[in-house]
């Protein structure tokens, strides 16, 4: 069982953030990390090969600079080797490019199964891995709530508003997976010690049969013209408990109809 | 080294999560509610592996011992155990200084003295179950009537009887004493000669809690370090065969000075990880000093604009870089496979444990009526870091040691 998972590495969102003033993008020049939603799957994909008993997980992730050190926590955690491609052709991608890139990249790889988040912690657009299934011609499942191989099938619990539906798909398939699926590991002492001699195949837009115009901000199908702010919330209504406090939260909460 | 490597950082964020999950939410139930901390030792163990890496360590430190080989092992190149030693105590003592007591006593004092000087029957009888914190261990040597002076004031006896001894005795301020599964004892053999008390062998023995004769105290209500259990052991007339004498039954002519050198090896261990400790601590209190002082304002300004409070600050990162150092020194060195002399991890102690103590009542002071209030915790690390000035040695006993070796 060999499972890709495609993790994302962002500016560390505990730190504060740039827009680049050209792109209206977010500076990714320094340090990037683990995006926190992807530390799921690759517990998930480690599991799932672990239950296997045989195979690897091999991590795909495209990043500005050569950026590792994301991929170094992931590695830590157990993942075999990773595919990075990084590029300054390929800055201002936008969402189609990416899974184009990821894509591309994917197909370097022997795999039974593609994981992904839902979506990531710094873009929010969730889109990038159903165009991965696209662009491979394979079948894909969002919102895995939980995730199982049956022979050459992959069952998935698919969270719903509602609950969840029961999905399965033939294997090779793309799942994406939400932070209930799994609680990813600490990384071992160990797994960060041998993390740094795992192989990391760097890859340019080129090697990956892309020309100039393809990927990158010319080949973005999309601009952000403008940034705004989120519309500042209005300030909540005070009740002053003069006795009949619970009868106007109840009466409050009625008006709503939750109650 | 000037810096941590990428390898030390990923360790370090590693154990900071883990100490944010696993250590935080339950700091009142470890500071104030008497809950050991020996569970939250044992999940970061197994949590980190290094569990399997005492299992492994031990494995080789058998080995050596069996076929004889003494002194330390060859250490190659960028060596990393140091490191991974010291990260994990810097990182703990961030929040819970009395964690990596509790941890360092057992692994490093209880543990390290059988692995070192223990045959490899009490190697596998003991020490293994120590080092991976699967079992508790105590290290005994202060008494009531004798501390500083601990391996001259002792009064704890080893009688000789046939081929055993009977001990009687009792000692004091002993960390894990209360839980302790295993404990090293030292005691003073009492063989009925004339000699002078003070100069007699000093002998080491390993005890198991539940022995006839031994009584383990409830833990001692403290300053500080509350998350540490400490206790007091009473020996009356505690019967011990060879099996548990350290290094077992040897040569009449072996040397007589073992015991105490088996103690005062360790002082060198226990001091080195007390700077790191102060680290932990310096780390902390300069971090939420920082940050009060942007944000608590008065007379129209953050507190940080004050010339009074800049100073505190400065001088708190004066200490932080002068013990960050003194642990890059020591991790260095030992990657090195060397060990510092007694006099320079006196030196090394004494420094960051004044300078722990000192920063941290500074960002009390920093914090106002705030840093009075336990919710801030500057208060706590400013308790606990007292005791850095006292035990492993009180400072003015580093003092002297440092001075003996100037002088001599
Ligand atoms: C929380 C805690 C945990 C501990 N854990 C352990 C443990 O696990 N195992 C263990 O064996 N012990 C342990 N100790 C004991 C600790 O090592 C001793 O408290 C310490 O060595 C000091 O001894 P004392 O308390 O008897 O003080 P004393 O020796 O009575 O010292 C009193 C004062 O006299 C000073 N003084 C002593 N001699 C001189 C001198 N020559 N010149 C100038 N001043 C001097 C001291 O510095 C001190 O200020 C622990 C103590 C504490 C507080």
């Amino acid at each position: 069982m060999n499972v890709v998972v495609c993790v994302k590495q962002i500016p560390d969102p505990a730190a504060p953030q740039s827009l680049e003033p050209s792109t209206n993008t977010l500076d990714r020049s320094g340090k990037l990390i683990l995006d926190d939603s992807d530390a799921y799957g690759v517990e998930m994909a480690l599991q799932l090969v672990d239950k296997a008993g045989s195979g690897e997980v091999t991590l795909v992730s495209m990043a500005p600079n050569g950026e590792v050190a994301g991929l170094r926590t992931a590695l830590a955690m157990g993942a075999a080797k990773a595919i990075l491609v990084s590029d300054d052709a390929l800055k201002g991608t936008d969402a189609l490019g990416t899974a184009k890139v990821l894509a591309a990249a994917i197909k370097r790889t022997e795999f039974d199964l593609v994981l992904a988040a839902t979506e990531s912690s710094d873009g929010y657009t969730g889109t990038v891995p159903v165009q991965i299934a696209e662009l491979l011609g394979l079948p894909s499942i969002t919102f895995a709530k939980s995730v199982t191989i049956d022979g050459s099938t992959v069952k998935v619990d698919r969270q719903t508003e509602a609950g969840y539906d029961e999905v399965t798909a033939p294997l090779p398939a793309v799942v994406t997976v939400t932070a209930g699926v799994v609680e990813p590991r600490y990384p071992s002492f160990k797994g960060i010690m041998a993390a740094k001699s795992k192989p990391v195949d760097q890859v340019t837009a080129a090697d990956l049969g892309f020309s100039a115009g393809d990927v990158g901000a010319a080949g973005s199908g999309q601009t952000i013209f403008a940034v705004a702010d989120a519309e500042a919330r209005s300030a909540g209504e005070i009740v002053v408990d003069e006795g009949d406090g619970a009868q106007r939260i109840v009466s409050f909460l009625e008006g709503l109809k939750v109650i | 080294m000037f810096e941590w490597s990428d390898e030390h950082l990923a360790i370090r964020d590693a154990i900071r999560s883990f100490v944010d999950n696993e250590v935080v939410p339950n700091i009142d139930a470890l500071e104030h509610e008497g809950v050991p901390p020996y569970e939250v030792i044992r999940k970061m163990y197994r949590t980190f592996g290094m569990d399997e890496m005492a299992r492994e360590s031990f494995k080789r430190a058998l080995e050596r011992k069996i076929a004889g080989e003494t002194g330390r092992p060859e250490r190659r190149g960028g060596d990393n155990s140091a490191a991974m030693t010291l990260i994990p105590i810097i990182e703990l003592c961030r929040h819970c200084p009395g964690i990596v007591t509790s941890m360092g006593v057992s692994t490093g004092l209880a543990g390290g003295t059988i692995m070192k000087g223990g045959t490899p029957e009490q190697m596998e009888r003991w020490g293994l179950d120590l080092m991976t914190m699967d079992k508790i261990g105590a290290w005994a040597i202060t008494e009531p009537d004798s501390g500083s002076d601990a391996l001259g004031g002792m009064r704890t006896t080893a009688r000789p009887d046939g081929d055993e001894w009977i001990l009687n005795g009792s000692k004091t301020y002993i960390t894990n004493g209360p839980y302790a599964d295993t404990i090293v004892l030292y005691a003073k053999l009492d063989d009925g000669s004339e000699d002078d008390p003070r100069k007699r062998e000093v002998l080491t023995f390993v005890l198991d809690k539940g022995m006839e004769g031994l009584v383990q105290s409830a833990p001692m209500r403290k300053m500080g370090l509350k998350s540490s259990p400490t206790g007091e052991l009473f020996l009356s007339d505690v019967r011990v065969g060879v099996d548990r004498l350290l290094g077992g039954r040897k040569d009449p002519s072996r040397s007589k000075s073992e015991g105490r050198e088996s103690a005062k090896e360790n002082f060198v261990t226990e001091r080195a990880g007390v700077a790191a400790m102060s680290l932990g601590v310096i780390e902390e209190c300069l971090a939420l000093s920082i940050d009060y002082a942007k944000s608590r304002v008065l007379w129209g300004k953050p507190i940080a604009q004050h010339q009074l409070i800049q100073l505190k600050l400065a001088k708190m990162e004066v200490a932080r870089l002068n013990v960050q150092n003194l642990v890059f020194r020591h991790i260095e060195m030992s990657s090195a496979g060397k060990t510092p002399t007694l006099a320079e991890a006196s030196a090394m102690k004494l420094y960051s444990a004044q300078a722990a103590s000192e920063v941290a009542m500074e960002a009390v002071q920093l914090f106002g009526g705030n840093g009075y209030i336990a919710e801030y915790r500057v208060e706590q690390l400013a308790r606990d870091a007292k005791v850095f000035q006292i035990y492993a040695g009180t400072d003015e006993i580093q003092i002297t040691h440092i001075a003996r070796d100037l002088l001599a």
